[in-house]
């Protein structure tokens, strides 16, 4: 009940008249950047926090966490009409979504996925209402082992799921926290890694690095195709709702899908792609006529697209409660809230509940929002999938340019970020994860500082960790699922995923 | 050796010696506890290994080879404009202002898909409206010439 009554003056916070401003920008920029292939929410959260430096802290990331989760409705559109997933997560769309808008019926498939991701966001979302506090007061009593023991375990499961080489994936992992420790060391006081620069004494942007590694690469790979052909016209979308008979079995499929979503998210190191493969393969193993998958089945829409929207409520989760994100994109979120001065972990339930419970109580008008604007307008979205990329990739590195500018009014920010695209760029092509890279870059300072503190309670024994019961089993399972992850590579039974959420 | 996966290693074995060379000058165990050299000793030592590992596979069964990922004629040129038009801008800005810096690039850009006239039209507005966006209603202080744009 203590929550309803935060979630109703959160209410109060999100539905101002700038609030609601700021989320409708948010949901209606994430839709962009979800139809259009080749720029993903994580780039186009990357893309926009610089411009929200002057907002309110709580407006800013309304719109930025508007864009994540409108994202994954705008995917859907691209895969369904012209068999082009938007943003990663809709691939898996593409299987039944696509013959079903060859049959004439991309109405139903638009239809059933703007439901499903609607009702799959809610679900989400109550979800968060009612576990995030409650993780929050447990989290209170961790100390540094214990948050040292998390973050080691999400990034062993983040490495256990990443890209084709688990060795690449812990080169990856292991060069971000480099870049991590360059600049003014808290502790000590003194510069590590400057090289006599002054730019780098402060270390580097996690903006600029963002925008290299996950923009400006994106925008180079996509800029190998020909810039000369033209878009390809969609279908005309009709008739939005599905089949009478279509309704019980769509619907199972959702239920199915928002929960799937939903617990898949809670686990740090997961991804958006990970409960849509899974939501797709659970409905076609449950359906009665399997070999209906894949020429068009209702289901095998409804349950991926719902699961991935349920995800990204899931997600927000281990941010809110503990500060630490499970994928690229929510880390780009943590990027923005110590931007504006805010620590995301079990305090900021307690110290800034306006601004949870605002941001929150957002999510809940902007999924509304998302739904009006995919039933009725999908026609309208379609058509921008005709824009041609020949004329966005100008303005989108200009813009990257100038917003990347606007963190410090420095060229060289531009210059980290141009260095940092050709890596990421590189490094996609000799099949180098990049997620690991950002999220290790973002925890690097965390890891350092419990890792030190509890060194310093332990009196520098390693072995500390495992006198705490929290700390020792969770190290515990982080080992094992290392330790899983070896044995799978080396028996090539690993469950792979690619650098998805770009 | 047109192998990516040598050169991504080499990379990640200079990278990984240069740090942990400068990590040596930091002090790694203090009287108060862990010193500021003890983690980036360790990480920078760990990658070193695995880069070293990963150059015997990139030998052995990691081969990718340039001519499979990297794009050609057309695709490889797009790139290279992509990349050059940003260190053309970071050039030529502090000299020319941004209005005009920006309005180059963008011509650069725009031409790998439109004809002169129209990346010139193209280029000339979209400079405009950044600049009027970002300098005038966001009031980021853009790098100008003396005449203030």
């Amino acid at each position: 009940m203590e929550s309803l009554g935060y979630l109703l003056n959160g209410f109060e916070t999100a539905l101002t008249w700038t609030n609601l401003l700021y989320c409708l920008i948010g949901v209606t920029f994430g839709m962009f950047i979800g139809v259009l292939p080749g720029l993903g929410p994580t780039a186009g959260t990357a893309l926009l926090l610089p411009l929200t430096f002057a907002l309110e802290p709580v407006s800013a990331i309304i719109m930025l966490a508007g864009i994540y989760y409108g994202s994954m409705y705008g995917g859907t559109i691209t895969s369904v009409l012209i068999n082009t997933p938007g943003e990663a997560a809709s691939l898996i769309t593409c299987l039944d979504g696509y013959p079903l808008a060859k049959q004439g019926r991309a109405g139903a498939a638009l239809g059933i996925a703007g439901i499903g991701s609607f009702i799959g966001g809610i679900i989400s979302i109550i979800g968060l209402v009612l576990i995030g506090p409650f993780l929050a007061k447990q989290a209170l009593k961790f100390g540094p082992p214990e948050f040292f023991a998390l973050v080691i375990l999400g990034l062993s499961l983040l490495l256990g799921l990443m890209g084709k080489s688990l060795l690449k994936g812990m080169i990856g992992a292991l060069f971000g926290l480099s870049l991590a420790f360059v600049g003014l060391d808290q502790s000590s006081g003194i510069v590590r890694f400057g090289f006599g620069q002054i730019e780098l004494m402060k270390g580097i942007d996690f903006i600029s690095i963002a925008m290299g590694m996950f923009g400006l690469s994106e925008l180079f790979l996509s800029a190998e195709a020909s810039l000369r052909g033209k878009a390809p016209e969609p279908p005309k979308v009709t008739g939005l709702l599905p089949k009478k008979e279509e309704w019980g079995p769509s619907m199972k499929a959702i239920g199915r899908g928002s929960v799937l979503g939903f617990i898949i998210g809670l686990i740090p190191g997961t991804n958006s792609v990970i409960p849509t493969i899974l939501s797709y393969s659970m409905e076609k193993k449950l359906s009665k006529n399997p070999s209906r998958f894949g020429k068009g089945a209702l289901e095998g829409v409804a349950g991926p697209e719902t699961a991935n929207n349920s995800y990204c409520g899931g997600a927000l989760i281990p941010l809110f409660t503990l500060g630490i994100p499970s994928s690229p994109t929510v880390a780009v979120l943590l990027g923005a809230f110590i931007m504006h001065g805010l620590t995301p972990g079990p305090t900021l339930f307690q110290k800034n509940p306006d601004l949870v419970w605002g941001i929150i109580a957002s999510m809940f008008i902007g999924n509304a929002i998302l739904l009006i604007m995919n039933l009725p307008m999908a026609n309208l979205w379609a058509r921008i999938t005709m824009v041609p990329f020949k004329l966005l990739f100008p303005i989108i590195i200009m813009v990257t340019i100038v917003g990347t500018y606007s963190l410090n009014n420095s060229m060289f920010d531009v210059g980290a970020m141009l260095v940092f695209g050709i890596l990421g760029y590189l490094f996609k092509k000799a099949e180098i994860p990049l997620a690991p890279i950002i999220l290790t870059f973002v925890l690097g300072s965390l890891l350092e500082k419990t890792l030190l503190q509890s060194l310093t309670i332990f009196q520098g024994s390693f072995l500390g960790f495992f006198t705490r019961p929290i700390s020792g089993t969770i190290l515990v399972i982080a080992i094992l699922s290392l330790v899983f992850s070896i044995v799978s590579s080396v028996r090539n039974k690993r469950i792979i995923t690619e650098d998805v959420e770009m | 050796m047109k192998n990516i996966s040598v050169y991504m290693a080499v990379f990640f074995l200079l990278f990984s010696g240069v740090m942990f060379w400068e990590s040596l000058s930091m002090s790694y165990y203090s009287e108060y506890g862990p010193g500021p050299g003890l983690l980036p000793l360790w990480v920078s030592g760990i990658i070193f290994v695995l880069s070293a590992v990963y150059l015997v596979t990139a030998f052995k069964k990691d081969i990718i080879s340039f001519a499979r990922v990297l794009p050609k004629g057309e695709g490889l040129v797009n790139v290279l404009v992509c990349m050059g038009s940003l260190v053309l801008f970071m050039v030529l800005v502090p000299f020319t202002g941004f209005l005009i810096g920006s309005t180059i690039t963008l011509f650069i850009l725009f031409s790998r898909g439109y004809k002169w006239y129209w990346s010139l039209g193209f280029s000339a507005s979209v400079a405009f409206i950044i600049f009027w966006v970002f300098g005038v209603l966001l009031q980021v202080p853009l790098p100008v010439n003396d005449l203030g744009w």
